[in-house]
């Protein structure tokens, strides 16, 4: 990151996550923005640039939402730019700032990531009947839990190892109260136990949908001092960031390991100077719907090698106590508001850089991963951020 | 600032309704033209960025099917927004002033003919509380804001059959329009109204196209706009501003965003609006012209949208996309030292783009 | 409800929680050159097949360009539709507008002589008898209910008749 201004992140707002928030959109926007602003002890007028995230306009009907929400977020009179690339959107539209800032051409960039999924009809939206596609009913699962399945199937990880992952996050999610599902009694037996969906997906391995929110400030050097000055709060220096994307559907595409993802990680790790990924994070907030993801994203990120990433959960190092927590917030598993999600693991790695994640916060973080991915795997974004000025 | 100029755009013609081609296949050939006018490869481009929007498809993820004109194989830097794509040459823009790389590619995609009936889409652009269950009809806002420049005596009706006409002859030039002609201004104004004091022509038909721009920064902009036998259009500066969103809470008769966003391109800039030779405006109805020309202080003699402008054709998410290529394209040939692009997002031009581009000496 | 009012305002209505607003809209959707071809073999009961001449790789259902390479593909041939399960997954989950009961299988199925994967149920098969490679084949609809679609192919089946469970069949 020599080459340009130093990024920093001074502000973090996020909602709370429920299945169906009993607040317009506007209203749930609202609070982030009003959190992340306060928490850089900014106002609005302080803000010269504003990046929206959220999930495809059909799941909640809304055309265009960066329009209706221009007073919700504080955005009249400033330039807007709603991002989208699949899941991934939370982290592109954070690198997208981060951009703006290191181009010059703004100063503070607010990020605002929402989903509010409550108020339309995703399984709908995502399956269409379209007059080309067969309808297979299978759901969002249905996409995933395959490539699931041939995971398991290469790498020759115990089916245990699933269930544990669940057991994790939501053991995590305990400690973060802004967390969707809150299950405290949990056990690797009940999430065996829980109706099988998608074979081999079971229910209690699957993310939720939920209303949420969340909200980011993105500075240079300079401001990102003066901010942390006023307020007595440390900024997350970005210490590398990276996207790609890769097309979905030619012919012997890797779904399991997809190159744009291992691309991305290469690239972000080698402008924070990381080589040894395992041994220099302290921690990871990746985008893990369904369980078997953690090992999946270890390893095509670069943590773990192909094909040990389940060892990594099965030895407990992935558990909260363990030596590279993943997704110590409760993660995608614990709440899920789609648009959002992406960002909230971007902020979630910040905040523990920053020593400020309250509960879920990891003693001793001083570099973490926040990770999102998008489509069947072909959007990814990354960053890693540090306490250390980079 | 980096200097980064438009150094191909290609654009496939505007259908009313293209039945014949999905959405990678009318982009693939003008992805195709816009790179080989270059002689460069698909590998030279250091990042991608386009718009468009699912609800101009009619599905869910409609962007990735466009990704398939690209072949993001080996992975590539991408990114897109789901707005009209001159908001994508923007990020484009702001990308290569980072200077990780110098060769950008941006491409728009807009189908306005698969919605069988645009009114039912074009009420969902509105707060979905307030203004959306009243369900307008989709010139209607439009409307309200044409009349209330007749009573701010900022036009008239003659003056916007005039912009028509002018607009649907200077098409003829532009093999791409979708409608084209020449006009006497009183049978225009003999045509009954839409959406009083608007008429069915005072708006830009919805049709169906893709348009690609390439842009390179520096020495390499000149050396491949060398190749393609052309001039680089340098964008000198570009900015974009929101207005608040209730049109009740606007003063309809004034562009306060693109005062805004003029400014500071001028700034940007070291030229203002008024300097230019042309303008491509954003105008998806005649009223815009008339505010847009009083908002960007735009004097007497400025050509306005040789192209026919979006009244010829109106591609959406790609026609503010196309502003800025046929500016580039009047920087090229010459017709033009500098130029100005409007792009436009919203009801009644809530959300404004000003990009002012300039060729070498 | 026991939300505080101010007293001057007693004779509010009731809070409104929720609005519904529902929207419809119509699309016509263009089937685009490339996938005219798989469809209109679909109809007669073909499995119609296009090779990249850039990458070698042939592709079904075919786009008109390689989504690798960017070429035109090579005019389209006749493959056999049968292929051997890549992975699956079981749908145990009830959801509206469901066309079989759970629990079944959706499988991504390399078809013989192709890279790609096509997406489809596997039927016939009890789904724990389903496995990674196992070979399939196209179960077609009635002559009379044969359309432009993949629907046109009901389902999979296990290409060896042993395999098969002859229960489930949609």
């Amino acid at each position: 990151m020599s080459r340009h201004e130093r990024i920093a992140v001074v502000g973090v707002g996020q909602s709370q996550q429920a299945k169906q928030r009993q607040t317009s959109i506007a209203g749930l926007v609202r609070e982030s923005v009003d959190a992340a602003l306060a928490d850089a002890g900014l106002g609005f007028g302080d803000i010269d640039a504003v990046v929206l995230s959220k999930t495809p306009d059909l799941f909640d009907g809304v055309m265009q939402p960066e329009l209706y929400l221009a007073d919700a977020m504080g955005a009249v009179n400033l330039p807007v730019t709603r991002v989208f690339t699949g899941g991934s959107v939370g982290g592109h539209a954070a690198i997208y700032a981060a951009h703006l800032v290191q181009a010059g051409l703004a100063e503070r960039v607010l990020v605002v990531a929402y989903s509010k999924e409550s108020e339309g009809d995703f399984t709908w939206a995502l399956s269409r009947p379209l007059p080309f596609h067969v309808s297979l009913g299978a759901g969002a699962g249905g996409h995933f839990s395959p490539v699931i399945r041939e995971y398991i199937h290469r790498s020759g990880a115990p089916e245990h190892i699933g269930w544990q992952v669940a057991v994790n996050h939501r053991l995590n999610a305990t400690r973060n109260p802004l967390a969707h599902v809150q299950m405290p009694d949990i056990t690797v037996e009940k999430v065996r136990d829980s109706p099988m969906l998608w074979d081999p997906v079971r229910f209690l391995e699957s993310c939720p949908t939920s209303d949420g929110s969340a909200a980011v400030v993105v500075t240079g050097e300079d401001e990102a001092d003066r901010i942390s000055a006023g307020t007595g709060r440390p900024p997350a220096w970005v210490h590398g960031m990276a996207w790609r994307t890769e097309t979905g559907h030619f012919a012997g595409r890797d779904e399991v390991n997809p190159q744009a993802g291992a691309d991305a990680a290469a690239d972000a790790y080698a402008q924070a100077g990381i080589t040894r990924p395992a041994d220099e994070l302290d921690l990871a907030e990746l985008y893990i719907p369904f369980s078997w993801y953690e090992p999946i994203w270890l390893e095509n990120i670069g943590i773990a090698g192909i094909g040990h990433g389940w060892r990594m959960v099965d030895d407990g190092r992935t558990a909260f106590d363990g030596d590279l927590p993943v997704n110590p917030s409760g993660g995608v598993l614990s709440g899920n508001p789609t648009g959002a999600t992406g960002l909230v693991r971007f902020a979630e790695a910040a905040q523990q850089v920053r020593g400020l994640a309250g509960g879920h916060q990891v003693d001793g973080a001083r570099r973490a991963v926040g990770h999102a991915m998008g489509g069947a795997s072909q959007f990814h974004a990354i960053w890693v951020v540090g306490a250390e000025r980079p | 600032m980096r200097e980064v100029g438009v150094v191909a755009f290609a654009q496939s013609d505007c259908l009313a309704a293209n039945r014949g081609d999905d959405m990678a296949d009318i982009l693939a050939p003008v992805i195709a033209e816009a790179v080989a006018s270059l002689g460069i490869e698909r590998s030279d481009i250091d990042f991608f960025c386009s718009g468009s929007h699912d609800f101009h498809e009619g599905r869910t993820f409609a962007y990735i099917e466009s990704l398939d004109s690209v072949g993001a194989w080996p992975p590539i830097s991408e990114s897109h927004v789901e707005m009209d794509a001159a908001w994508a040459v923007n990020e484009a823009w702001s990308w290569l002033q980072l200077g990780e790389g110098d060769v950008a590619l941006v491409y728009g995609i807009g189908r306005g003919s698969l919605a069988t009936d645009p009114d039912q889409v074009s009420h969902t652009l509105l707060d979905p509380y307030y203004l959306a269950p009243l369900h307008p009809h989709r010139h209607a806002i439009a409307g309200l804001q044409a009349q209330a420049l007749l009573a701010a005596g900022v036009t008239t009706e003659a003056a916007l059959a005039q912009v028509v006409a002018r607009s649907l002859a200077a098409a003829l030039g532009n093999p791409h329009a979708q409608r084209s002609g020449s006009h006497a201004v009183h049978d225009l104004l003999a045509q009954p109204y839409v959406a009083s004091p608007l008429r069915a022509h005072d708006a830009a038909p919805l049709g169906d196209a893709a348009a690609v721009l390439v842009l390179a920064a520096g020495d390499r902009a000149r050396e491949l706009a060398a190749r393609a036998g052309r001039r680089p259009a340098w964008i000198r500066a570009m900015d974009h501003r929101m207005a608040t969103h209730y049109p009740g809470s606007r003063d309809l008769t004034r562009l306060e965003t693109v005062e805004v966003a003029a400014q500071r391109a001028t700034r940007m800039a070291g030229f203002a609006p008024a300097d230019v030779d042309v303008a491509e405006l954003h105008t998806e109805y005649s009223h815009a012209e008339p505010m847009l020309v009083q908002a960007l202080g735009l004097p007497v003699g400025t050509t306005l949208n040789p192209s026919g402008g979006p009244l010829a054709g109106n591609p959406t998410t790609a026609t503010g996309l196309i502003r800025l290529g046929e500016a580039a394209d009047r920087i090229a040939d010459g017709s033009a030292r500098r130029a100005l692009a409007h792009a436009t997002s919203g009801p009644a031009l809530q959300h404004n783009m000003v990009s002012l581009l300039e060729g070498e000496e | 409800m026991s939300s505080v009012r101010p007293s001057t305002a007693t004779d509010l209505p009731a809070p409104v929680r929720t609005i519904s607003a529902p929207f419809h809209v119509d699309y016509t959707y263009v089937a685009g050159v490339g996938r005219s071809v798989y469809l209109r073999g679909m109809a007669e009961r073909r499995f119609l097949a296009r090779r990249c001449p850039g990458c070698g790789q042939v592709y079904f259902p075919a786009p008109q360009h390689c989504a690798r390479c960017l070429q035109v593909l090579d005019p389209p041939f006749e493959i056999p539709g049968t292929g051997a399960v890549s992975t699956f997954c079981i749908v145990n989950l009830p959801f509206p507008g469901q066309l079989v009961e759970p629990p079944y299988v959706v499988a991504y199925i390399n078809l013989d002589g192709t890279g790609n994967k096509l997406q489809h149920r596997v039927l016939e098969v009890a789904p724990g008898d389903v496995a990674v490679g196992m070979q399939v084949e196209p179960v077609w609809t009635d002559d009379d209910r044969l359309e432009p679609s993949l629907a046109s192919v009901r389902y999979f089946r296990p290409a060896d008749p042993a395999l098969r469970d002859g229960g489930h069949d949609a």
